[in-house]
This record gives C-alpha cells, sequence and structure tokens, in this order.
C-alpha cells in the first residue's frame, strides 16, 4: 500500500508541475508545444526567447531578433503618467506580439526556425497587438510615489503585493504577465475574477461600494452577452471588465469594450442585466441624447461644461454609482460620484446635490438653447433660476418663498424640498428614475401642455397636478383668488399653467418679489402689453393685479382680492 | 609492475569507455592536425592536462596545463536585470579552465610544457570575450536559499539533475556543492556526446529545466 501511495504522490506532484510549467503553454512553441503556433523540427522550448551566450539584450539573455520599430502609445485625458516607446522586457514581448517579426526569427540560429506556413503569425488573434498600441494598457511608463501622489487613483507602488510585479520601477508586460507560468489564463500573475489584477494597481475612489463591484446580477440570456469573451458570470466577477478591456480596446482612449461609451453601458443597463431598461428611455424622443457624442465627456473636463455634449458618465460615475435613494437635494446613489457646480457657480469635485450635476450644462454654460418659452424676462441659466434670493422658485436649492401655496399634495408641504427630475424625468409610472428620455418635450415626467388654448384636463397639466392638486387649485374655497384667477384662465379660457407661470423661478437679477412672486413671468406670445405695462403686482397675500392684455381683453388693471 | 600495467590499463579502458571515446571528432578532439597544436606526444590530452608539474593556482583543477587568461576582471551578467537574485561574481575555479581557452585572451597553444607558439585561438562563435554580460552567469552560489528567493529555480538539494543524482552533486561545484560554473551545462570531455559539449540534452529544454523552474 506504502509504494502505491508513494507512486500516486509522484505522479501527482509530476502532473502539478508539469501543469504549471511553460511547456504546457502556448509559449511552448517547440515542435511539443500547445498552441496554434508552433515549430515543425525545433525541439528545444527556451531557445525562442533565450540563448546562453551572445544575447542581447543582455538581460535577460534575449535570443529574439527585433526591428526596432516605432510605436504608436496609448493616450487619455486622464493619464498621469508619462509615456515613452516601450523598453525594457515589453520590447522582448513585442518580438513576437506586435506581428512583425516571425517566431522562429533568433540570434542563436543562422537560420530561421521552422514553422511552417500556417503556423508562424498570430492572423487576426487577440495576442497580437501590432505596432499600435493606443488600444492597450500602458507600459513602459515609471510607477513611482510621486506618479500615484499626482494621479490620486492609483495605489502606492510599495504597497503592490506579491501578484503585479515593477521592472526597475516601470510597469512593463510583465507587470501583469509572467510569460513563463499560465497559473491564471492568459500568463496573468493574479486572477481577474472580481478584478484583482487590476486593483493591485487601481485605486478608483468609492469602487469598494460601487455596485458595479458589489452586484451579483446576471445576464438573462436575451440578446448579446454582455461579457461574451468572459468567464465570468455576475457583475460584481466581472469588475472592471465589464467595461474595460487591456487590450485591443475597441474605443482606444479609455479602454473600453465598446467604441462608444453608452454601448458599454447599454450592454447591461438594457434590461438584460440590470432590470431596469435605461436604453429603451434613452431611444424615446426626447432625451439626453448620448448617442449623439463619442467619447466626449472626460472625466476630468472643465466645469461648467464648455463643449456641449451629453454621455452617460456626465450624471454617472460607474466607479462609484451605489443604489441607495436619497432624499432631496441630496443626490441619489446612482448619480455618486460625479463632478458639479453649486448653486453659486463654484465647481464641486463630488456633487453633494443632484441639482449640482445639471448645473454642469444647464447653467454658465455657452451655447444652450433658447428657452421653448419666451417670456417677459429672460434666462437661460438655470443656477440663478433657483437662486435662493429669488423672489421665487420651485423649491431645489432650499424651500420655496412662498409660505402659504394651496393645494399641495400630501406629503409636500411649503418647506418641501424637489429634485430637478421631480419633473424632468421619464415618463412611465415604472420608468427607471432620471432624466434619461421621455415621449414628452423637454424629458417631463408627466405631460405639461404648453399651447394656449388647451382645454384643462388632468391630463393637459399632469406635471403640475401631481403636487398642486387640481380641484383645490382651480375651486378651491380657501379663497376668491383661486376661483377668480385660475378657474377662469385654466378651464374657461384654456389658458396653459405657463403663460403666467415660469416653473423655475425668476431671478433676483432680473425680477423682484413685488412682480415676480408665485413664479409669475409671463409668455409675450400670449399676454401683449397694456398702455405700455406688462405687470403683475402683488398687493398681499393671494392679492394682486395684473397690468396687460392676454386673450383679447386688457386689464389696466385687474385687481384680484 | 605487472599488477599495476594490469590496474593502469584497467583505468585507461574503463576511462576510454566511459569518456573519452566521445572526446574523439569532438569539439574539443585536439588531433585533428590543427597547426597550433605542436604538442608532439599527447595530442589529444595535452592542450588541457598534464600528468607532472600542473598549474594548481585554481583550486579544483585537474592537472591543469593550459596557460591561465590573465584577464582579472570580466563585465558580469546581471546590469539591469529585475529579476536576477545571485550575487554573480568574477569567474573563479573551473569556470577559468574554460576561460584560458574561451575568453580569447590565450593562444590554444600556450600550455607552459608545450614550447606555445602563440598562435591560435578560438573560433568566433566559441569565443565568450571578457565580456560575460550577454552570457548565463557563472560563478555564482545556486543553493536552496537562491531558489526560494528567485522562485523561478528549483531547489538543488532535492532536484533530480536527470544524470542519477540532485542538482547540487550532479552540476554543481566548490566544496559545498553550490556554485554554478561553465560545467554546470557543459562536459568538456562530451561524455554524453551531445552538440555543444552539453551535459545532458537540451530537446524539449531539458538542460534549461533542470534547474529552471518555468
Amino acid at each position: 500500500m506504502k509504494p502505491n501511495l508513494l507512486i500516486i504522490f509522484f505522479l501527482l506532484n509530476f502532473y502539478i508541475s508539469k501543469s504549471q510549467s511553460i511547456i504546457n503553454t502556448v509559449h511552448n512553441m517547440s515542435v511539443s508545444g500547445f498552441g496554434d503556433i508552433k515549430s515543425s523540427n525545433e525541439s528545444e522550448i527556451c531557445i525562442f526567447c533565450h540563448t546562453t551566450h551572445q544575447s542581447d539584450p543582455k538581460t535577460p539573455m534575449w535570443n529574439r531578433n527585433t526591428k526596432g520599430v516605432s510605436y504608436i502609445l496609448y493616450n487619455s485625458s486622464t493619464l498621469t503618467a508619462t509615456a515613452g516607446q516601450p523598453d525594457g522586457s515589453s520590447i522582448l514581448c513585442l518580438s513576437c506580439h506586435d506581428g512583425t517579426i516571425a517566431p522562429g526569427n533568433i540570434k542563436s540560429r543562422k537560420s530561421e526556425i521552422d514553422f511552417g506556413m500556417s503556423k508562424r503569425s498570430f492572423k487576426s488573434s487577440k495576442s497580437n497587438l501590432t505596432t499600435d498600441l493606443s488600444d492597450d494598457h500602458i507600459i513602459s511608463i515609471m510607477y513611482n510615489s510621486s506618479l500615484a501622489f499626482s494621479d490620486g487613483q492609483i495605489k502606492e507602488p510599495s504597497s503592490l503585493n506579491s501578484g503585479v510585479k515593477l521592472e526597475n520601477e516601470k510597469i512593463q508586460c510583465t507587470s501583469c504577465h509572467n510569460p513563463h507560468k499560465n497559473t491564471y489564463e492568459k500568463f496573468l500573475v493574479a486572477s481577474t475574477k472580481y478584478s484583482e489584477l487590476c486593483l493591485n494597481c487601481h485605486n478608483r475612489n468609492y469602487w469598494e461600494t460601487s455596485i458595479h463591484n458589489t452586484s451579483q446580477a446576471k445576464w438573462n440570456n436575451k440578446g448579446t452577452s454582455p461579457w461574451k469573451d468572459s468567464k465570468y458570470i455576475t457583475v460584481s466577477e466581472n469588475a472592471c471588465e465589464n467595461c474595460h478591456t487591456a487590450h485591443n480596446a475597441s474605443s482606444e482612449e479609455y479602454l473600453l469594450l465598446s467604441k462608444t461609451e453608452e454601448s458599454n453601458c447599454f450592454s447591461c443597463h438594457n434590461g438584460n442585466v440590470d432590470s431596469k431598461n435605461i436604453q429603451q428611455q434613452i431611444n424615446k424622443p426626447y432625451s439626453h441624447n448620448v448617442y449623439g457624442y463619442y467619447l466626449n465627456h472626460k472625466p476630468n473636463e472643465n466645469l461648467p461644461v464648455t463643449d456641449k455634449h451629453v454621455e452617460c458618465q456626465d450624471c454617472h460615475n460607474p466607479h462609484s454609482s451605489k443604489t441607495n435613494k436619497a432624499d432631496a437635494p441630496y443626490l441619489n446613489g446612482a448619480n455618486f460620484g460625479t463632478t458639479g457646480i453649486d448653486i453659486n457657480g463654484n465647481e464641486v469635485k463630488t456633487a453633494v446635490y443632484e441639482y449640482e450635476i445639471c448645473f454642469k450644462c444647464h447653467a454658465d454654460s455657452p451655447n444652450k438653447s433658447n428657452n421653448n418659452i419666451s417670456r417677459q424676462i429672460d434666462q437661460t441659466n438655470v443656477r440663478l433660476e433657483f437662486n435662493t434670493s429669488n423672489p421665487s422658485y420651485h423649491p431645489i436649492a432650499s424651500s420655496g418663498k412662498n409660505p402659504t401655496i394651496s393645494g399641495l399634495i400630501y406629503p409636500m408641504n411649503e418647506s418641501s424640498i424637489i429634485y430637478c427630475t421631480s419633473c424632468h424625468a421619464s415618463n412611465g409610472e415604472n420608468s427607471p428614475a432620471g432624466p434619461h428620455g421621455s415621449i414628452y418635450p423637454n424629458i417631463m415626467k408627466y405631460n405639461y401642455s404648453t399651447t394656449d388654448n388647451t382645454p384643462e384636463s388632468y391630463n393637459s397639466y399632469e406635471l403640475c397636478y401631481k403636487c398642486h392638486d387640481r380641484n383645490t387649485i382651480i375651486y378651491g374655497e380657501t379663497n376668491n383668488f383661486q376661483k377668480l384667477v385660475h378657474k377662469k384662465h385654466i378651464v374657461d379660457l384654456k389658458t396653459p399653467c405657463s403663460v403666467c407661470h415660469d416653473p423655475h423661478g425668476i431671478s433676483y437679477l432680473q425680477g423682484n418679489s413685488t412682480n415676480n412672486s408665485g413664479l409669475i413671468n409671463f409668455d409675450i406670445n400670449v399676454v401683449s402689453p397694456s398702455n405700455g405695462n406688462l405687470k403683475y403686482e402683488k398687493t398681499g397675500n393671494y392679492r394682486g393685479s395684473c397690468y396687460l392684455t392676454c386673450h383679447g381683453k386688457t386689464h389696466n388693471p385687474k385687481s384680484y382680492n | 609492475m605487472k599488477k599495476f600495467t594490469f590496474t593502469l590499463t584497467v583505468i585507461l579502458i574503463f576511462l576510454f569507455n566511459q569518456g573519452f571515446s566521445q572526446l574523439a571528432t569532438s569539439a574539443h578532439d585536439f588531433t585533428n592536425g590543427d597547426a597550433w597544436n605542436t604538442n608532439t606526444s599527447n595530442k589529444m590530452c595535452g592542450v588541457c592536462h598534464t600528468p607532472h608539474n600542473a598549474n594548481t593556482s585554481v583550486a579544483e583543477a585537474p592537472l591543469w596545463n593550459h596557460a591561465l587568461s590573465a584577464v582579472a576582471t570580466y563585465t558580469l551578467y546581471g546590469t539591469g536585470s529585475a529579476t536576477l537574485d545571485a550575487t554573480i561574481n568574477q569567474p573563479s575555479s573551473v569556470s577559468k579552465l574554460c576561460l584560458a581557452c574561451h575568453d580569447g585572451t590565450v593562444a590554444l597553444d600556450n600550455g607552459p610544457l608545450s614550447n606555445a607558439t602563440m598562435i591560435g585561438t578560438v573560433s568566433a562563435s566559441s569565443n565568450v570575450g571578457t565580456d560575460l554580460s550577454g552570457d548565463h552567469p557563472i560563478s555564482f552560489t545556486y543553493n536552496d536559499a537562491l531558489a526560494t528567493a528567485d522562485g523561478g529555480l528549483h531547489p538543488t538539494t532535492t532536484t533530480v539533475s536527470g544524470m542519477g543524482g540532485m542538482i547540487n552533486a550532479d552540476m554543481l561545484f566548490g566544496a559545498g556543492n553550490d556554485q554554478m560554473e561553465c560545467s554546470s551545462c557543459h562536459d568538456v570531455h562530451n561524455s554524453a556526446n551531445i552538440a555543444g559539449l552539453l551535459l545532458k540534452t537540451n530537446t524539449n529544454s531539458e538542460l534549461c529545466l533542470t534547474c529552471h523552474d518555468k
């Protein structure tokens, strides 16, 4: 019995040692090799890369000829390292993997080792990096403490564990790959599960708690698998490689799997991994149309945004997104980790309030669209419209100015704060939150008619009626004002809410509390001056006078008491 | 005397069968009429060995006859290597005997008993020169501790060499059987009859992979 056990032990030991050896890998290109690319007659294994005498470069006893190719280098807007031409051992790897040199072309043999015609090149394999390295993870860069400090998103190199190794302080191919051992696939030095390999160096803010790190969601087997080149089946397992790849990346910059950034998102956010179908929302007629731009968002772009664009990453940071729900004005987890502009116009590195994300583009940016409605006081800077010094505004940045709003539907009250996305969001009761896309103009969550002579119905002004109770506003008995003003104008004269009210707010720089309380700012396509006057004058709580001409009637003034 | 002759004959036959049979016609067979080999009485062995008055300046030198290289400082392997864990020393021990011809600084016929005429140097392909930085390192301590530190080498005391014993006994030199030298890979007498005077076959890179755990 004992000798048998001993034999088994030795066989097992032999098997284990061989299975971790270069002999059983595709880097054994000898006639005994395992890959598609192998010699037809050469018996030595090491010889394709190493020689014991007259090597060049001398370390590590290199035996391959090189061509001195000039490579196209990786670059990105967020790259802090200085990239140069490949050097060190990377040059050695590229002497096969750039596809320009036959594998049998070595120094220690006078003539090229024969590979047979069908087995001497990579063809279109992923192993052929080509001489264009702009779509590959950067190599041959100094990775030291000062880089870690200036970048802020990579670890201190002294913290590298036994997996990833630097070569004379530089990242080289051999930092991630061990050409001699294929313990993990692709000769990697650590597992790619949960992106363990990447996280040796990369230290994205908030990644630990990010849903893309923790989600156990799986593909529902409909449509195209988001992980067709991966052996992992959950978001968490795929981690970085849900979106990124280290080689032959479709996008080049940022090393994304798909060429356009939204395709990376929609491969999961189409209802097939995440049950919420964001892609369907974006396809609606009014949307934040991320299809219209190609990698225009730069994670480190200057704010406010000056080159008009919208990408998923403008509002979402896929490295930090979470699923927690917050209360207005605090942003939800889905938007966590994005940059913003605060109510005073200052850039914030990590937005706290949701509106700060909107303000990146809808406030101080140039080349904004004109307002759909021409108003007496025109303002396209949304940040100014919601300034808390304004005479009136919807309560985005703080509670509103009106202490007695009749008809607010519980739990709304005068001190409530709402989101921009309370009104601007995908339509449909079961649609995912956020202003992705809507069938209504301006990405309204509900219908909001602004056309004059619209017959009043719940549907016509559903957006407003969601918070402002229709019955109270139109027929409310609390005071005459509701009947005199709202019923008369909205129901009888078919005047939309938007003719008198400017829902965002009126900047204190342009308006005042006498004329512009209660969001009064007239639609001048409907309302015109009378005797040179076009104004509302507040004379008290639910009391005021209008000086204007509207629907052929002249108010000069018309007082409501 | 008869007994001595018999014993000598047995020893010679033994040696001939074991090794020298392969030396003939190998690259180290100097009997093939090379002009530089002026040794008249002992062309086969006399270039390197002498039975008397041998050069004993090199430890482990086996009845050495050839003049040694005067080079004291060779350029060593390892500059810039990020993976070398051994400390490479100037060539010592038996490697100095090899370099007596193969560094190209000493005439092949420069043996103290051979009336050197200072002609003949090794061919270019066999001339490693005095810059050894492009050659596999020699004259360094290779023991279990190095194997552990490096992670890419087999331990020497527990790994079979394929030649009967463990690496340390079969391939390493010095009092501690822990010195890697030229003769760790090469058998100058061509016992195994392998091109390049290798110690054992390098088919499937077996020689390399004896020590290298790759």
